[in-house]
């Protein structure tokens, strides 16, 4: 209890301002690396973020615009727009703090190093902190920034709302940003071994939470319109609590568009003020904690044990019965990684076991049935939603596998195994195990929707592509834009070449849904799902096309890459 | 005392690492640390170094107790660790500044401390490169180089020579051997036996997390039953126990 007095009455240390300049100094050669050596890579991941940047500055103008038709229901809508916008980033902005703070603070050698020096751990509680609210505010100014513009435009405001919007944004994030660093500081003190399984198990819970919500929200818009009105916002009313950051940040810039700057600049202040005490806390508490915590993190014992390997056996054995000895092997021995890795297969699971849940929901919710419209425009949903989550998967668990393998090239690299074949083991691991998800989803989505034969078609058909497009997409870039330093796969994906395979996939995916949209556009003006014409044929085969084309064309640069590649 | 570890215990679970060590090492002596994988070597290092608190005992660093005054403690030490760290987007350089700097070093002494062991250690040639670049023994160059910045009472490293070439490993014996004349204490955990056979002035084998000998090499030797070499004094020391044997047999 004392070392929490002398905690909160810590006077700042000049130390820290050597954190600081240290972090910079990184943040600049990094930056001047890029600059120098991958121009052109940099260059790429620009456009495509300020494509997705434009994309979603289109989407929110036509939202306000669209709302501004309906005067009484635009002023009721936009607050609600805001409370669901500030209270998701408030879920995200915790969560993906707490993950950046442990990682920073207990699992990477980096604390070992500045612990082991003479200054107080608030130092490194305040850097990592620091740092983590940067990293983890992207999102923020990703979706935040267009929406702050759109309305602006759309609404005519004034050059103060901007400025509102801004300060509202830098106070906000640290709100969560702080809740986010205790709940790293405690899983670091009572789950020091289960970190992993911890936050899985956090994320499932939170998403079942939001899709059993969700679900609610479904049932009420099967009442008449007024009853669904009076019903979906009662729903969402604690949103709108007095005590959520959320609501005051909502209300800041509420009140900088009615032009109310005195309640605008009140809630202002209630935010920056909450900021400045949740954070000044929060690092207090963790600084004094912290050495007790790392102790705990690095000397929990670890109790796992491998399994005896015979059901990654058999699932080799069943799935990968035709390929080639050396290749089934150098499966198992990714498949093995996958089961013995609770953060990949539960990822999975959750994912699209979320996704079966909704489809569940499909048939209790409409008993009268889906019109020609409905099935259509939720079999496009499905298909988006479905190979979305794909292309995040590959993104973060198939992109790296290259470039994980290349630190056991002193091993692979000796096998009488081509490396092109290690190519393709990785690749038809990653279609096989992504696609048996994948594909069960989407058959639960044809039966639930009681899609017509050729309807299905399109949508299996469509998946199955984009599932081998983003495989091979993911493979191929991995070996195109490897990271053999990193002995992270988070960090990989998260890193440059991860990231334009993430835009990448993203690309593929806008195309496929793109086409299964205009596939399912022409049906309902046709008014009837049964058969395609010849537009509709025309369609369906590029859409079968494009995701092998694009895994060849990246398989193809990726082993020519791979094959040279010296280690 | 440079160094006082008092009936200090860790326990991981069930598994005592460290189980009721106690160690004295004076100031001016090079201090040898020995003993098998997972006998309990790292994990008295990181408690000596604050890293770890001890489940029992106390732990003391040139008369300051780490548990109570580890900022004391810790500005009269530094620590070489087994796997070498270094921010992978700084420089030699960069990276010997930013330690003078967290060491409150005085800008000019700064640089010329780092220029001094950049030249001493041949990290000059590569200074300015990214760290990301560097192979193991590069990276255990500079991170020594650093750890001598403050000039340190007490140098404690685990694992010195693993990833050096013999001229580099011999640079260092000297090192080690002079701050141990200036009246500086080196502690050094290694497997090298000939390393701390040739520069030790005592050392301590540890196994099972217990201390099973410790003195000075002529003490060591005196104990043996038959051999004379500090090699076979380890392997009479650190014999498995029987039931593993049985257990692996």
């Amino acid at each position: 209890m004392s070392d929490l007095v002398a905690a909160f009455s810590i006077t700042p240390v000049p130390r820290l301002g050597v954190l600081l300049r240290l972090k910079l100094r990184i943040l600049a050669n990094r930056v001047g690396q890029l600059v120098n050596q991958s121009p052109l890579a940099l260059i790429m991941a620009m456009v495509f973020i300020g494509t997705i940047w434009i994309a979603l500055y289109s989407i929110f103008e036509n939202v306000f615009v669209f709302l501004r038709r309906f005067e009484q229901p635009a002023v009721i809508a936009i607050p609600y727009v805001f409370h669901v916008f500030f209270v998701a980033m408030t879920l995200l902005l915790a969560f993906s703090t707490a993950v950046i703070s442990y990682g920073a603070l207990f699992s990477r050698d980096e604390p070992s190093f500045l612990l082991a020096m003479p200054h107080a751990p608030q130092n490194v509680v305040t850097i990592m902190y620091l740092e983590a609210l940067f990293f983890a505010s992207w999102s923020l100014l990703l979706l935040g920034m267009p929406l702050m513009l759109a309305i602006g435009h759309v609404q005519g405001l004034p050059w103060h709302f901007y400025l509102v919007f801004i300060v509202a944004f830098l106070g906000f994030v640290p709100i969560p940003g702080a809740l986010g660093l205790l709940a790293a500081l405690m899983v670091a003190l009572w789950l020091p071994r289960l970190a992993k399984q911890t936050l899985v198990y956090a994320v499932g819970a939170a998403l079942i939470l939001l899709i059993v919500w969700w679900g609610r929200l479904w049932a009420v818009s099967a009442a008449e319109s007024n009853r669904w009105l009076t019903g979906f916002l009662s729903e969402l009313e604690f949103l709108k609590g007095a005590m959520l950051p959320s609501t005051w940040v909502t209300h800041a810039i509420r009140y900088a568009i009615e032009d109310r700057p005195r309640d605008a600049v009140f809630y202002l202040g209630v935010t920056l003020s909450t900021a400045a005490f949740f954070s000044w806390a929060g690092v207090a508490v963790v600084g004094t904690k912290l050495m007790s915590a790392f102790g705990r993190a690095h000397s929990a014992p670890n109790k796992a044990k491998a399994s005896s390997g015979s059901a990654s056996q058999a699932v080799a054995d069943v799935f990968f019965s035709y390929a080639p000895p050396q290749m089934r092997l150098l499966i198992l021995k990714d498949i093995r990684n996958f089961l013995r890795d609770p953060v990949q297969w539960s990822q999975l699971v959750i994912l699209f076991g979320l996704l079966a849940l909704y489809l569940a929901y499909l048939p209790r919710s409409r008993p009268d049935g889906f019109t020609v419209a409905w099935q259509a425009l939720i079999c496009f949903l499905n298909f988006g939603a479905v190979t979305l989550i794909l292309s995040t998967f590959t993104s973060r668990f198939v992109f790296p596998m290259i470039s994980m393998e290349g630190k056991q090239m002193w091993l692979v690299g000796l096998w009488p195994l081509s490396r092109s074949r290690v190519m393709w083991a990785k690749f038809l691991y990653a279609t096989t195990i992504t696609g048996l998800a994948a594909m069960s989803v989407t058959f639960l989505s044809v039966r639930s929707l009681a899609l017509p034969p050729v309807l299905a078609l399109v949508q299996i058909g469509g998946t199955l592509s984009i599932c081998i497009g983003l495989c091979g997409m993911a493979v191929g870039m991995g070996a195109r834009m490897p990271n053999y330093d990193e002995p992270s796969a988070g960090r990989i994906a998260s890193g440059l070449g991860g990231t334009v395979n993430l835009i990448a996939s993203v690309g593929l995916v806008a195309a496929g849904v793109a086409l299964v949209g205009g596939i399912c556009y022409r049906m309902v003006q046709a008014g009837e799902l049964g058969s395609l014409d010849g537009y509709c044929w025309l369609m369906f085969a590029g859409l079968v096309v494009v995701g092998p084309l694009a895994s060849w064309a990246c398989m193809k640069v990726g082993i020519r890459r791979f094959q040279r590649q010296e280690f | 005392m440079s160094i006082i570890l008092n009936h200090v215990t860790k326990c991981y679970g069930r598994l005592r690492a460290v189980d009721d060590i106690s160690l004295h090492v004076v100031p001016g002596e090079v201090f040898a640390f020995l003993g098998p994988n997972g006998a309990g070597k790292t994990t008295t290092i990181k408690m000596m170094t604050g890293l770890l608190a001890p489940d029992a005992g106390q732990i003391e660093v040139c008369g300051f107790p780490m548990t109570t005054d580890a900022r004391a403690a810790k500005a009269r030490l530094a620590y070489v660790p087994d796997q070498p760290f270094l921010y992978q987007k700084l420089s030699a350089r960069e990276f010997l500044s930013f330690v003078g700097q967290m060491y409150e070093l005085d800008p000019a002494l700064c640089v010329e401390r780092a220029n001094q062991f950049m030249s001493m250690l041949d990290v000059t040639r590569f200074a300015d490169q990214l760290a990301e670049g560097y192979s193991h023994g590069m990276k255990q160059r500079v991170v020594l180089a650093a750890a001598l910045m403050h000039d340190p009472q007490v140098l404690i490293v685990d694992e010195p020579m693993v990833g050096l070439d013999p001229r580099t490993v011999r640079i260092v014996k000297d090192i080690f051997r002079k701050r141990a004349e200036a009246g500086r204490t080196v502690f050094m955990s290694t497997h090298t036996l000939d390393v701390a056979e040739s520069i030790a002035d005592r050392i301590a084998i540890i196994n099972h997390g217990r201390i099973v000998a410790c003195g000075t090499l002529a003490e060591l030797k005196a104990r043996a039953a038959q051999e004379h070499r500090l090699e076979d004094i380890f392997l009479e020391l650190t014999q498995p126990e029987p039931s593993l044997v049985e257990g692996a047999s």
